[in-house]
């Protein structure tokens, strides 16, 4: 691969990535509002808010701390985004694997971390500590997964797991090959994703929005692009780990889809659980089906 | 020695100059009208009209308008009825902790003129003299079509950008710090320094400052860090104090 083609993947992966995550803010407000018998917003809304956003005339910081915090939530989206192959377009995929990738996607909830610090919002503190205590319980389902995946296909590459479940047609997908990972897998996702029966850590009711409480403007604005990165990234490693990932661009934005649908349905029909009912809800069933998956799939 | 004339930069040359700017500026506007995120302050009887223009009858979110919990997020802050002299400083605390451009509804005839409070001592009558109102909604209460009309025309006026009300507070400070401090006496100061702010985004004005803001010099505190007071096995223990 030339270097051009390598450069210009590596711009326009997390490009189509902000784009489709877009599209996933809107499905899920519009899922909220069918849910709840209403109209939703219009097509471009989450666009007419980040624009808002960054338009706004006085942009609060509180300090160079809160400045880079943010850019490392949203940088360490981007550069997952280029860890994440998607059909045509490989970027580095096949250089970083699965183990890196798992890396990369803690540097968000970490550079959050230091950036809300130095809001000095109790609410805002309280909101990071149930964030990373809630990376804590999801991340032990969730690495159970990736470990499983990558025995029962013999490597930590996504390029060849995903050329391995192609290979097979739908029957060597990894949803069929190992359901009991799946399904511990959506779990982890639900967690991943931060929605309502997890969502400990944003809470508007309680604790003010936690992370984003002191956030204004183009700092609110960065978080809302966030969202939509990590609504991308998640749906598009469970479709590679699980769906085959894509042949084409059409039968992969129906799968990342459909994937990312199951958690935002699930989560307007719940309410919210206490921090440390997650942990146990997370340490227990998701873990106990991963576990067992992990047996079968090493027998 | 020869004087070197540095050019300096003000903010209204440098949008001159941009060739794109008025479309930007358009663009601005438009995504401003169509997302507004509004910070609900429920003083009086009106805020029960806003569960149902948010929810599925009326649904305000299909015009982009959704709650948000905390000043710094929001753009419009509602005040649904009357205000009492104590909310009002709450009320002015927390506008002034939002990020402009920022817009004001008063909802309710309360705050309009009082309404049927006129004759209370302890309420503020007339919301404008404090804040900057964007727009009034009329009513004892006003009804969710009503409130839905007045958030339309908001969205129409923002377009357009006649609402600016947030910009007459920077410049005009004067005046509304005067109506303030009559009612809450001559030490009253808020954490926001809104001169600063005015001259920093170059909106200061003739009435930005005056008789008022040197009052609120002379009597200004510094702030104070906040101390937190928790209980460890019986005895009450100030953090933030040295031990030895
Ligand atoms: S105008 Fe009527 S409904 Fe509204 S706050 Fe006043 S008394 Fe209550």
């Amino acid at each position: 691969m030339s270097i051009q083609i390598l450069l210009m993947e590596l711009v326009l992966m997390p490009l189509v990535a902000f784009v489709v995550g877009l599209f996933m803010v809107l499905m899920l407000r519009r899922i909220g509002a069918k849910l709840q018998r209403r109209v939703g917003p219009p097509m471009m809304q989450p666009l007419y808010d980040i624009v808002k956003l960054y338009g706004k005339k006085t942009q609060i910081s509180h300090g160079w701390m809160h400045d880079i915090g943010i850019i490392m939530a949203v940088g360490g989206y981007v550069a997952a985004e280029t860890l994440l192959p998607v059909p045509g377009m490989d970027g580095i995929a096949d250089k970083g694997g699965l183990v890196t990738l798992v890396y990369v996607m803690m540097i968000p909830s970490l550079g959050l971390a230091l950036g809300v610090g130095q809001c000095a919002n109790p609410n805002g503190s309280i909101g990071i500590a149930r964030a990373l205590t809630a990376m804590l319980a999801y991340d032990v389902p969730f690495v159970i997964v990736v470990f499983g995946v990558a025995w029962y296909f013999g490597t930590t590459n996504l390029v060849d797991i995903i050329a391995i479940q192609q290979a097979g047609g739908v029957s060597g997908w990894g949803a069929i090959a190992m359901p009991l990972l799946a399904i511990a897998g959506l779990f982890a996702l639900q967690g991943m994703l931060g929605k309502q029966p997890f969502e400990i850590y944003i809470a508007p009711a309680e604790i003010a929005t936690g992370p984003m409480v002191e956030m204004s403007g183009k700092y609110l604005g960065g978080l809302f692009v966030m969202q939509c990165f990590q609504l991308y990234t998640a749906g598009v490693l469970y479709v590679s780990l699980f769906l085959g990932g894509g042949e084409n661009w059409l039968f992969f934005l129906i799968k990342v889809f459909a994937v990312v649908a199951i958690p935002m349905t699930v989560a307007f029909l719940f309410p919210r659980y206490k921090t440390e009912q997650m942990i146990r809800l997370m340490w227990k069933w998701p873990v106990m089906i991963g576990l067992l998956g992990l047996a079968f799939v090493m027998h | 020695m020869k004087e070197i004339d540095i050019p300096i930069e003000t903010s209204a040359a440098k949008r001159r100059t941009n060739p794109l700017a008025r479309v930007f500026d358009e663009l601005v506007r438009f995504c401003r009208s169509r997302s507004m995120f509004m910070l609900h302050y429920c003083t009086g009887c009106g805020a029960i009209e806003l569960p149902p223009a948010m929810t599925s009858r009326f649904d305000m979110e299909r015009l982009g308008i959704q709650p948000m919990v905390t000043p710094r997020q929001a753009d419009i802050l509602l005040i649904t009825g009357y205000v009492s002299i104590k909310t009002l400083k709450r009320v002015i605390l927390t506008y002034e902790q939002m990020g402009s451009p920022k817009y004001v509804i008063g909802i309710c005839s309360c705050t309009v003129n009082g309404g049927m409070y006129w004759q209370s001592y302890a309420t503020a009558k007339q919301l404008d003299q404090y804040l900057p109102v964007d727009l009034y909604i009329a009513g004892c209460m006003p009804r969710p079509e009503a409130v839905l009309e007045g958030m339309r025309k908001l969205m129409d006026r923002i377009r357009s950008g006649e609402a600016d009300g947030w910009e007459d507070y920077y410049r005009r400070y004067d005046w509304y710090l005067g109506n303030q401090q009559h009612l809450f006496g001559d030490d009253w100061q808020t954490p926001a320094d809104v001169i600063g702010e005015a001259s920093h985004y170059d909106l200061a004005g003739p009435g930005t400052e005056g008789e008022h803001t040197r009052l609120l010099q002379q009597c200004q505190k510094p702030l104070e860090p906040q101390q937190t007071f928790f209980q460890i096995g019986g005895s009450l223990e100030k953090k933030g104090e040295s031990h030895e």
